[in-house]
């Protein structure tokens, strides 16, 4: 009988343990069991290597998971993931930017973590260890979808051969205003007619309409959506005010500049006299002493603060740009579990991240590291990151940024009036606010 | 005996299902399937990422595309692409492929020289020219050398004439080799005996090639400006390439380009093919207008 009795409460206690609510659900999932995750990333050559050790690492600690790992082309991210997942063969970890990420968090695609899958006891400790506003792209309703991989900023990168063949002084000659840019940029540029040769200054363009050029307008009291999110470009002046300059910036104002030139990133290392000033973030420091590490080396070059207008109302710098990596939620939940705890691993060895990509994770831990301060103007990127926000993001952040774009190009190359473009440029934006909330 | 006749024709018949069968699954599948499921999205509000099931919207989409003066502008750069393309690539591969066939030496050659462009990825093909139409470029230094217009930047890249221009440059570089190469083959299929019979008549090249070879060579040449027509339409990578290295989206913003970023970009596929309907349309229509007038003509 006693046996019995035992037996009875055995299985009761099994049976409870299965199907009881409160039980953590690692407790339930087969961890043991092999599995293989599949990371799709964007192209980083110094990243790549340094992940590939860790994942090798991690691979060595836990025998029974193997991780495949594979890049691909920045710009084509966006596409292959959003056509992965509507087909539903997603990987089962991915990195993309705030912009690109919210759509997924907010249709439900990614995974949401439980603290207790990286050993943490709560999500606000997970959330400590991150500088405020961080995560707040990865996060919906009280949930956390993702973990930041990069925290990037963007701030001027100087030549100062090419100042001084210009007759100015690097150190005191630097632009600090957006007026000064053009006036500097003017005093640098060199052409044969009206074929640019070298430029003093030039944006990124591409995809970095949002971050370098919103916070322009910014300055100016203006705003691309309203507060309450319903309503598309506000401040009009302020608006208005940067669209004139960047018709001034190109081939039909003062000639400084174009998004048809080669790109500023791919001639910014070279020092070949083709460049004096782009923007760029504390990354290219890596990129720089691996291109060209006698120009590294030569202290040739200096980083200054994201200008300012001379009557801006608002201090605004470069928005941020975070990427996060991100969990596929359609995964078993071993995976899951063992995806985070990947990514987690990762992600701990923030100052190798920095030492060995230049790449930065906003941490508290990293921004207090003596790496972190050792690294050239760093206190510049750090100090314009006091004033700055993440990049614009919402489920149709792609989307707007690339209405701004063809709104600058519609005023830089094709000279279009800025009032109709203005115009034209609200109504876009406008509809696909209103499609969002269709 | 009718009997036996009969047999063999249904025992023809049952081959002739045996070969075709496969033909009519694989488009049944890959490309009728496609096109009714495109059709039924036309009238939903289907969009990518979504987990949301799509609702039915009625007209809804095609009243949106048709307003939109997004579409519109998609319309204009379409149109005028086609006919800075098409009408250049008829003519032309029509003189090459007579040139070609009537010439005694070199023809080798010439067909090696006019053809290469087409063996090249659309891509490649854009990203060469890209680099010539830089305002450092090639296609800028040449036209000044000889406009004797030194330092003028000709804004082949950000000028929206100048942006028809060049993308119908690439498209006609890269495909009139192919073309003239079908034009020549026509003009090869012409029986000896009727060139004969007309040099014999006395006809001189210039007849010859009027009332001999062009009557003749007609259902070559429909096919020609149809498929080169069809084609213009649906040009897309060499757009696509061009608004990636900064190009003023607008002037390039063909229908499949916006079809894509619809699609992919904005993840609204409804609207997506709505617009692949509307183009679908656009070119059946004119493929039946070009076809009734070469009809006509015979």
């Amino acid at each position: 009988m006693k046996r019995i009795c035992a037996l009875i409460l055995i299985a009761a206690i099994t049976v409870s343990a299965v199907f009881a609510g409160g039980a953590s659900e690692s407790e339930s999932t087969d961890l043991s069991a092999p599995v293989t995750l599949t990371i799709w990333t964007h192209e980083d050559p110094n990243r790549s290597v340094f992940e590939k050790e860790l994942i090798e690492e991690f691979m060595a600690e836990n025998p029974n998971v193997t991780v495949d790992y594979q890049t691909y082309p920045s710009g084509k991210m966006a596409e292959l993931l959003t056509v992965a997942f509507s087909a539903g063969e997603g990987p089962d970890i991915f990195n993309q930017s705030q912009s690109v990420i919210r759509q997924f968090v907010e249709e439900g695609l990614v995974s949401a973590l439980d603290p207790s899958w990286i050993g943490e006891e709560s999500i606000d400790d997970v959330y400590a260890r991150y500088i405020p506003g961080a995560l707040e792209a990865v996060t919906l309703d009280g949930e956390l979808h993702g973990l930041p991989l990069e925290y990037t900023n963007l701030a001027i990168y100087v030549n100062k051969n090419v100042f001084r063949d210009a007759g100015l002084d690097p150190e005191t000659d630097y632009p600090k205003t957006w007026e000064e840019l053009m006036d500097v940029s003017e005093k640098l540029v060199q052409r044969e007619g009206e074929i640019i040769t070298r430029r003093g200054f030039d944006f990124r363009y591409s995809t970095y309409y949002l971050m370098e050029m919103l916070p322009m307008v910014e300055q100016m009291g203006g705003k691309l959506v309203s507060d309450d999110g319903k309503t598309a470009v506000i401040g009009d002046e302020a608006w208005l005010k940067f669209f004139n300059y960047m018709k001034e910036w190109g081939p039909n104002g003062r000639n400084l500049g174009s998004p048809t030139y080669v790109g500023v990133s791919s001639i910014m290392n070279n020092n070949d006299n083709q460049l004096a000033m782009a923007m760029s973030g504390l990354y290219q420091e890596a990129r720089i002493r691996a291109n060209n590490p006698e120009y590294y080396e030569s202290g040739e070059w200096m980083v200054i603060p994201f200008p300012q207008w001379e009557d801006a109302v608002e201090n605004v710098t470069c928005h941020v740009s975070c990427h996060y990596y991100m969990v596929n939620g359609s995964i078993s939940e071993a995976k899951q579990i063992w995806a985070w705890r990947l990514i987690d691993f990762m992600l701990s060895h923030s100052e190798g991240y920095l030492e060995k990509c230049s790449l930065v994770q906003p941490t508290y831990a990293l921004f207090e590291s003596e790496l972190f301060k050792s690294m050239p103007y760093s206190e510049v990127f750090k100090n314009d990151l006091e004033h700055a926000t993440l990049t614009y993001y919402s489920a149709n952040s792609n989307a707007i940024r690339d209405k701004m774009k063809q709104a600058v190009e519609a005023v830089m190359l094709e000279n279009r009036d800025p009032n109709e473009v203005l115009a034209d440029f609200r109504r876009q934006v406008q509809d696909l606010i209103d499609d969002q909330n269709f | 005996m009718r009997n036996k006749v009969y047999s063999i024709e249904r025992k023809k018949a049952r081959w002739g299902w045996f070969f075709v069968v496969p033909a009519l699954v694989f488009f049944a599948l890959f490309s009728l399937y496609p096109m009714l499921n495109a059709l039924w999205n036309t009238f939903h509000n289907v969009k990518l990422l979504s987990n949301r099931k799509p609702e039915f919207v009625g007209f809804r989409n095609y009243a949106y595309v048709l307003s939109s003066p997004e579409f519109w502008n998609s319309m204009k750069a379409t149109v005028i692409f086609t006919l800075m393309s098409f009408i250049p690539l008829s003519v032309f591969s029509f003189l090459f492929g007579l040139v070609m066939a009537t010439r005694k030496t070199g023809t080798k050659i010439m067909q090696l020289i006019i053809y290469s462009p087409a063996i090249l990825s659309s891509v490649v093909a854009a990203l060469i020219w890209l680099i010539l139409f830089d305002p450092r470029g090639l296609a800028n230094s040449a036209v000044n050398f000889l406009m004797q217009t030194p330092g003028i930047d000709h804004k082949w890249l950000t000028k929206a004439s100048m942006l028809y221009m060049s993308t119908a440059i690439i498209y006609f570089w890269k495909y009139i080799g192919y073309f003239s190469i079908i034009i020549l083959t026509g003009i090869a299929k012409i029986p000896e005996s009727i060139m004969e019979a007309a040099t014999t008549d006395g006809a001189n090249a210039r007849q010859t090639v009027c009332h001999i070879i062009m009557p003749l060579l007609k259902p070559t040449t429909a096919m020609v400006s149809i498929v080169a027509m069809l084609n213009c339409m649906k040009s897309f990578s060499t757009q696509y390439l061009f608004t990636q290295r900064g190009a003023p989206n607008a002037p390039l913003n063909v229908l499949t380009l916006n079809i894509y970023q619809t699609a992919m970009r904005d993840r609204n596929i409804s609207r997506a093919c709505v617009m692949s309907f509307v183009l679908f349309i656009i070119m059946m229509v004119l493929t039946v207008i070009r076809m009734k007038v070469s009809e006509r003509k015979h």
